[in-house]
């Protein structure tokens, strides 16, 4: 998924493909329920990880909806300090609260006709929802220290990177509210489920680079594929974007290999389990779930030494064989196939 | 399910599995693997690539070439460090893999990870289904 549609993309008309990027199941099902819901005025409420593009299904619906020439406004809830949000959404009357110099329209009010964008939206605090509610059921804002509501025709789209339904089971979100919100619910999935789209991605944001700086000629390694495709993502398709934008950055020739790719990038794509090192000075340790992972890796070590023969791997730790086969079932390990193939360990 | 050539693999993942309140269907070769997934309901493929007769990549290819077991989550187990078959299954677009040794919780969440994934498809057919019955009441209405 593209995050940030660049200028040449915006003159385009507009593509869900351009714009959600990918082949896994999850994301063309995402774009055709998208393709459906934006003709409606129907709420919707997008779920996903921080990075995962939710803006971005958010300003698709819109520019696929009829509204699509009227503004939409994206509103972080979670940037605006709690006691200025009510204020920024419904606007303010002359000398409503301290510092009020003049009355002000509220975003609700701007985006009059379009789509207003509510992101994160769990930060908003309870008298706040209550309000909101209201504009969803009866369509009317009333600015703060007005003593008249008006009437605004805006359809809402609001996001969350935490999962509402638990935050109304904790008493932290109001779930009236939640039930108008999830007319629709949208779900994107983190990166890292469906990483068969990495490649494709990947492939996109290199297209851009080239589209932006025409005559350069930019690729990636096949090596450098393979980490990008193991790693898992944290951030998402938004740091997958700017960890090819800086890679690009960072390389000098044509080829970007795994000679620049940043530690933990280059750390998984050789997952190597690191040697058990840790300090009780480090904090507090869970002696049995380490013992476990020794175990493991020695059993495994061991079964390898003896290609798999688990007779001569118990006596090369010391173990009768009942012990072993026990330990081996309980620490999970795989017994390692033919010698052949870890030998390239 | 379970593929892999190894008996003890087999029983040793299936064996966690169960623990995990999973439901393992067990196969021993990549034509079992194809025979059972048109028999039973299949959620995960657990798969090994170093299988003798059909090897792992044969049986990717297999899976998503007939469309019906084209959305099914496949789960490659490779070596440590062998750089070529992940590189392989990332390019017949295998769902995630797991590295030797696999341990218990790794397995168990990496296959919550793909439930949850084909559950988000799902959801999002779902979302379809009723946007179009309101469509088509509101027609009727209309």
């Amino acid at each position: 998924m593209a995050l940030q549609p660049k200028f040449a993309e915006r003159q385009a008309p507009f593509v869900v493909e351009r714009a959600l990027v990918g082949e896994h199941p999850a994301i063309v099902k995402l774009r055709a329920l998208i393709e459906r819901v934006a003709p409606t005025e129907v709420t919707v409420l997008i779920t996903g990880e921080s990075g995962t593009g939710k803006e971005v299904v958010a300003q698709a619906i819109h520019t696929l909806s009829p509204r699509c020439n009227q503004p939409f406004v994206p509103v972080n809830c979670a940037a605006i300090p709690h006691d200025l949000l009510e204020s920024e959404m419904f606007g303010h009357e002359r000398g409503a609260f301290t510092g009020a110099a003049g009355s002000r329209h509220g975003l609700l009010a701007t985006a009059d006709g379009g789509t207003i964008f509510l992101d994160e939206i769990g930060e908003m605090v309870n008298g706040l929802q209550a309000k909101l509610l209201r504009v969803l059921e009866d369509g009317v804002v009333r600015p703060v220290g007005a003593d008249r509501a008006t009437r605004v025709n805006v359809r809402v789209i609001a996001a969350s990177n935490i999962d509402l339904g638990k935050a109304v089971e904790k008493g932290a979100f109001r779930k009236d509210l939640f039930y108008r919100l999830q007319v629709v619910p949208i779900k994107i999935a983190p990166l890292r489920d469906r990483r068969s789209d990495i490649p494709l991605l990947a492939e996109h944001f290199l297209e851009r680079i080239r589209d932006r700086t025409p005559g350069r000629e930019i690729a990636i390694s096949r090596e450098a594929m393979v980490a990008l495709w193991s790693y898992d993502w944290p951030g998402n398709v938004r740091e997958l974007e700017n960890m090819v934008e800086r890679l690009a950055l960072l390389c000098e020739g044509s080829i970007i290999d795994t000679s620049i790719l940043p530690e933990n990038l280059a750390a998984s794509a050789r997952p190597a389990t690191p040697p058990v090192k840790v300090k009780l000075s480090d904090g507090k340790v869970n002696l049995n779930n380490l013992v476990r992972e020794l175990e493991g890796r020695l059993i495994n070590d061991a079964l390898k030494q003896t290609e798999g023969n688990k007779q001569a791997a118990a006596r090369l730790l010391g173990l009768k064989r009942t012990t072993f086969s026990a330990k081996l079932r309980r620490c999970g390990v795989i017994a390692p196939p033919a010698l052949d193939e870890c030998e390239e360990d | 399910m379970v593929v892999d050539d190894d008996q003890d693999t087999v029983a040793i993942l299936a064996h966690h599995l169960q623990r995990e309140g999973f439901v393992p269907i067990e196969a021993n070769s990549g034509a079992q693997c194809l025979k059972l997934v048109h028999q039973n309901e299949v959620d995960v493929i657990l798969l090994d690539l170093m299988m003798p007769g059909m090897d792992g990549f044969q049986v990717v290819r297999a899976l998503r070439e007939n469309p019906e077991t084209a959305e099914i989550p496949i789960i490659m187990i490779t070596a440590r460090d062998d750089l070529d078959a992940r590189a392989e299954g990332m390019r017949l677009g295998v769902s995630d893999f797991l590295a030797k040794p696999v341990f218990r919780r790794q397995l168990a969440s990496r296959i919550r990870a793909q439930l949850e994934v084909v559950e988000t498809a799902r959801s999002a057919v779902a979302a379809m289904d009723r946007l179009e019955a309101v469509r088509r009441r509101s027609e009727k209405a209309g």
